[in-house]
């Protein structure tokens, strides 16, 4: 299938997910042995060595961002899983959650040793309904068999966890945001200086990961960084869990490693597009990723240096198929509107230039696009770049630029015509028999 | 000390400082809303934006100056092509939804972001979508309007009643460029004694006084260094009135010497030029809502006619009764006015202190409802010059047993606590009763009406300056107090 | 599997102190000097119960928490899931971001308004319905999708939404 499998290595069953079956397929063995056999400084150098990279969208090297956090400085140290998972089109850490908890405290163990971390938090969207239950339930398990608390199996380590519940925002995703949430306000994202890992959850050095990102942990200090080398590519080892939705015939989440053919996943391995419709592009990974088209992923591979020279990024992997006959502008309008509901409103670009965007294509797909338009809408993006307090800014701009680059032609056509250049729905046409269904 | 480079300039720096710090106090200007020099840094505001050239060869970036540490050998530049671009832009989202409210904004001609607009930007707005509307008008408090329009959600206000008053009255509310600055539900931003100073912080014609609302342009205005005479702190302050050449010659006179408003004293602007008096910019020291209200006090219906025995008399006439009941009294108490300045207390000293025997009265105790004191600037001793006055009469509880002449100097005097058959010599800046049961009553000017110095409750001297002229029928207490000392002198005592 | 039809919202008045003793359970789980964090747990854990959040649930934890007033007040605005005033039992929340509207949230919305006879933002006069459109909810694989309450109802179609809406009494 599609390549090695590191997280989804086991079959999922109504049970898979609890503590007993997670123990038989040798679960917390990895945290006896770190336990038993490891200082803290050797787990992050097994990190840095396995080169291990986020799975948040920035792709940051984890070892280094560990690094930064000084053993032994006589005050407490943080470690938060980012379950925020808000990125339209990403749903896949909601698969760990769900299906492979116990992995995840597992690592959040391991990496809590590493870090001298005493309190950890998994900060989790307040939508999420299962992965929530299976999560807390999952935890209740650990706690119940003395892997969290006090004398982690009879070591001097310690941990606690708790699973704080996000109350709906998309920017409580972005690791400073997600920190001044966890200290009960509102999710605004900080300045950086001081970065988190010096002065974070409550001015304390904090970490905080993916969830996708811990989940990998265990396997590594499992096996060994050359191990886990040998997957994937040189400069992305490893695996994605990739979530593939929009007009795909096989919606869901998949293992993918690093190098795979990119065609390959999306005509054989996701069943190709629905009602056999040819793919016009893919939002690769989070809608802030740059659109590729179909001629763009002629021959590439799944990895973030092959992407970036398609002026792309890998993202958090949220992947999204767009069949042809989709219309671009409405397309980026839902995004737009998803960008001004969720900007936290801090600084003047994005608070500003959110509504600017939005009231724009709004004006375009009502059938009254000016002129100019399309070059507001690209100096709007450009004015968010590199100059906001987080990345949503500089996101927003991203998508709009890149569909704009892409597929001007139906930015000209709508304003032009005051429609648009297809017949203006994002859903593909599958004949009579789907339509009757609205009826 | 080490340094680094702003346009190329060799600046001296200290370490923590950030690169607005060290520009600014060098003397470089770096445009800026939502920073203040006695606020946290909130950086939201993006026009501080400056480029940092690469090292090594490597390319220059662009980041806020006010959270840019300062680093040995940096090299910053404040005003490059890339700095300038860079600024239109944030002023162009600025702009995006401000209303154009200038013709009607009280803001007008202190406004920063008129200012920045004409220095920075100079182009119309871009923009052709509809303006966000927001509330205009809202209530903040009973003393503060919002216009939430105009407001430009630099946090400025939110931080201050955090940080320095810590009322914890005002917030941001919803998100987005539907955040809204409110106060909370509990009136704790209403009983906050501090809380006009945001309106002096506010960058934009977002938060106005009530009490100043649509009274006066600031550019007729001018203002004039002074001190608060509400409380023993003495803060420093800005009284602000017409300008004279701006007077409305076809009003009632009153309205042209008139307290306009009163803002903490502010050091000239920082980038010289035509300052209209820069409120909004720097005004570090901070003022209680009883300084604002200062006009309540010192503009009370005023004491303009001399009288003995309740009959109008010539100035004159009053002194010289007053000087003859000194010179005739053979046990005369002086209760004098811990609202005098150091030159009229001198004076006083001078001319009395050898003859008669001083007290210092507490002219104004708290009032029912004012804050008495708290851990920040507020003080129990509502007079300006107790220090002063103490140091040279003591701080003898007053005896009046026995007294035949009491002089009472300033207000506070309970009247039907003097000695039987003892004569009075009052002189008073206000109208009063008592003004009539004098024998001799001396209207006396107010502190706006001449200059001076108190020294308040720490020992600090702070000089105040004339605002006003006073009326040729009211006295000027210092030049009474060396009159009658001098006449005094050639009576030479036995 | 998704939980089928989830309890309905209420709508209480009274005091919410009977919690009191869970907050202090909660609070137990969090280092000390977390009293701050606790704000969102407990507001979560106050509509669970009410049904909303009300002005005397805000004087209840600036109370027991310690925290300023102000605080609250922003969580309660800034946050989405937190609601000031009572709604109907089902919460309908129709997602409308990118995957869903390509696989039929757009005309689903639709069908909603026009069967329930509201806008999204709107309740039915019975109290029985709010509707809502809401941002992604971390389901596109399974779109569209509405969350009722607290549970996902995934691979939506208009079939499926006349058996919930039947169900949901």
């Amino acid at each position: 299938m599609t390549g090695a499998k590191v997280i989804m290595s086991f079959p999922v069953t109504p049970t898979s997910h609890r503590l007993a079956e997670y123990e038989a397929r040798g679960g917390y063995a990895t945290l006896r042995k770190v336990l038993g056999q490891m200082r803290p400084e050797d787990v992050t150098k097994e990190v840095t060595a396995s080169g291990l990279l986020g799975h948040g969208g920035a792709a940051f090297p984890v070892g280094r961002k560990w690094q930064v956090v000084h053993l032994n400085d006589g005050q407490p140290h943080y470690l938060c899983a980012n379950a925020d998972e808000g990125e339209p089109g990403t749903f896949k850490d909601r698969w760990i959650l769900e299906n492979a908890p116990h992995l995840l405290l597992e690592s959040m163990l391991i990496a809590s040793y590493a870090l001298q971390v005493r309190n950890a938090f998994v900060y989790i969207r307040g939508e999420f309904d299962l992965p929530y239950r299976r999560l807390a339930a999952a935890v209740e398990e650990a706690y119940a068999a003395g892997y969290f608390g006090s004398r982690i199996l009879g070591t001097d380590f310690s941990c606690d966890v708790v699973v704080y519940r996000g109350a709906g925002s998309y920017v409580c995703g972005e690791a400073s945001a997600l920190i001044t949430s966890i200290e009960g306000k509102k999710g605004y994202p900080r300045n950086r200086p001081p970065r988190l890992t010096v002065r974070g959850l409550y001015q304390r050095p904090t970490v905080v990961n993916n969830v996708e990102t811990l989940a990998n942990i265990t396997g590594i200090l499992r096996d060994g960084a050359e191990a886990f080398r040998k997957i994937g590519t040189p400069k992305s080892p490893g695996t994605q869990l990739v979530s593939i939705s929009g007009h795909i015939a096989k919606p869901g989440v998949y293992e993918v490693e690093y190098g795979y053919p990119v065609e390959k996943f999306l005509f054989d391995d996701c069943g190709g597009m629905l009602g056999g419709k040819p793919l016009k592009c893919i939002v690769p990974g989070g809608i802030s990723t740059k659109v590729l088209t179909r001629a763009d992923i002629a021959g590439l591979t799944y990895d973030h240096k092959a992407f970036e020279a398609r002026g792309s990024q890998i993202g958090s992997g949220g992947m999204i198929a767009i069949a042809e006959g989709t219309c671009m502008v409405r397309l980026l309008q839902v995004m737009l509107r998803f960008y001004h509901h969720e900007s936290c409103g801090q600084c003047t670009p994005c608070r500003e230039g959110m509504g600017w965007l939005h009231r724009t294509i709004d004006r375009i797909v009502a059938g009254q696009g000016r002129a100019g338009d399309i070059d507001t809408l690209v100096r709007v993006s450009e004015a968010n770049d590199g100059t906001t307090i987080c990345g949503m800014g500089d996101a927003a701009g991203y998508a709009t630029v890149g569909i704009i680059a892409k597929y001007r032609d139906e930015f000209e056509y709508f304003i032009a015509n005051g429609r648009s250049k297809f017949d203006g729905r994002l859903e593909v046409d599958l004949g009579q028999a789907a339509e009757a269904a609205y009826a | 000390m080490p340094e680094f480079f702003v346009n190329g300039q060799p600046v001296r720096f200290e370490k923590g400082q950030t690169v607005m710090q060290a520009a600014l106090a060098a003397g470089f200007y770096i445009p800026y809303f939502c920073w203040h020099p006695n606020l946290s840094v909130a950086g939201n505001c993006r026009i501080c934006m400056v480029e940092v050239e690469g090292e090594g060869g490597g390319s220059s970036w662009m980041d806020i100056a006010c959270n840019m540490p300062v680093t040995e050998g940096m090299r910053v530049l404040t005003d490059s092509e890339a700095v300038r671009a860079r600024r239109k832009e944030i002023l162009q989202f600025i702009l995006l939804n401000h209303p154009v409210d200038c013709g009607v904004c009280d803001k007008a001609g202190e406004c920063v972001l008129q200012d920045y607009h004409y220095e920075y930007n100079g182009e119309p707005s871009v923009s052709n979508v509809p303006k966000v509307h927001a509330t205009k008008f809202h209530p903040l408090s009973s003393r503060i309007i919002l216009d939430n329009e105009r407001c430009i959600v630099c946090s400025r206000c939110v931080r201050f009643t955090r940080e320095v008053s810590k009322s914890h009255g005002l917030g941001i509310l919803d998100r987005g460029d539907t955040s809204l600055v409110r106060a909370t539900g509990d009136g704790r931003f209403e009983r906050d004694p501090y809380s006009d100073n945001v309106i002096d912080i506010c960058p934009v014609g977002a938060l106005l006084s009530r009490q100043f609302l649509y009274k006066a342009r600031v550019w007729y205005l001018k203002p004039t260094p002074s001190v608060c005479p509400g409380c023993s702190r003495g803060c420093a302050i800005d009284i602000w009135h017409r300008k004279p050449e701006w007077k409305l010659n076809a009003l009632d006179p009153k309205l042209n010497a008139r307290i306009e408003r009163v803002t903490p004293h502010a050091p000239a602007a920082p980038r010289g030029g035509d300052s209209h008096g820069a409120a909004t910019e720097d005004a570090g020291p901070w003022i209680c809502n009883k300084a604002r209200d200062l006009a309540r006090i010192l503009e009370r219906p005023r004491a303009e006619q001399a009288m003995v025995k309740g009959k109008p008399v010539e100035l004159a006439v009053a002194i010289e009764a007053a000087r003859r009941l000194i010179a005739d009294a053979r046990r005369p108490v002086a209760l004098v006015s811990s609202w005098g300045s150091n030159e009229e207390l001198d004076a006083f000293k001078a001319a009395l202190g050898g003859r008669v025997e001083c007290f210092v009265k507490i002219d104004h105790q708290p009032a029912p409802g004012e804050v008495v004191e708290d851990d920040f600037l507020i003080r129990a001793d509502k007079n300006p010059n107790t220090r002063h006055a103490r140091a040279l009469f003591g701080d003898r509880a007053p005896q009046l047993g026995g007294a035949d002449l009491v002089i009472v100097w300033g207000e506070g005097f309970d009247f039907a606590r003097l000695p039987r058959g003892a004569k009075v010599v009052f002189l008073n800046s206000y109208l009063a009763p008592e003004n009539g049961h004098a024998d001799a009553f001396i209207p006396i000017s107010v502190q706006t009406e001449r200059a001076g110095h108190y020294t308040n409750f720490e020992g600090a001297v702070r000089r105040f300056e004339r605002c006003f002229a006073r009326k040729p029928t009211v006295a000027d207490a210092e030049q009474v107090f060396a009159r009658i000392g001098q006449s005094l002198v050639s009576f030479a005592s036995p | 599997m998704t939980t089928l039809v989830a309890t309905p919202i209420p709508n209480k008045t009274g005091s919410m102190r009977h919690l009191l003793p869970e907050f202090e359970r909660m609070k137990a789980r969090f280092p000390a000097g977390f009293e701050s964090s606790l704000t969102l747990p407990c507001l979560r854990r106050i509509q669970e119960e009410r049904g909303y959040v009300a002005d005397e649930d805000i004087d209840l934890l600036v109370e027991y928490l310690g925290v300023p007033r102000i605080q609250i007040e922003e969580v309660l605005s800034f946050y989405t899931q937190f609601r000031r005033k009572p709604i109907g039992r089902w919460h309908l929340q129709a997602c409308r971001n990118v995957s869903c509207s390509m696989r039929g949230a757009e005309r689903l919305i639709d069908l909603l308004q026009k069967k329930l006879g509201i806008r999204a933002g709107q309740t039915t006069p019975d109290g029985r319905f709010t509707l809502s459109t809401v941002e992604c909810l971390g389901s596109c694989g399974t779109a569209p999708v509405v969350m009722v309450n607290d549970a996902y109802h995934e691979n939506i179609d208009a079939a499926k939404l006349d058996a919930l809406l039947e169900r949901l009494t």
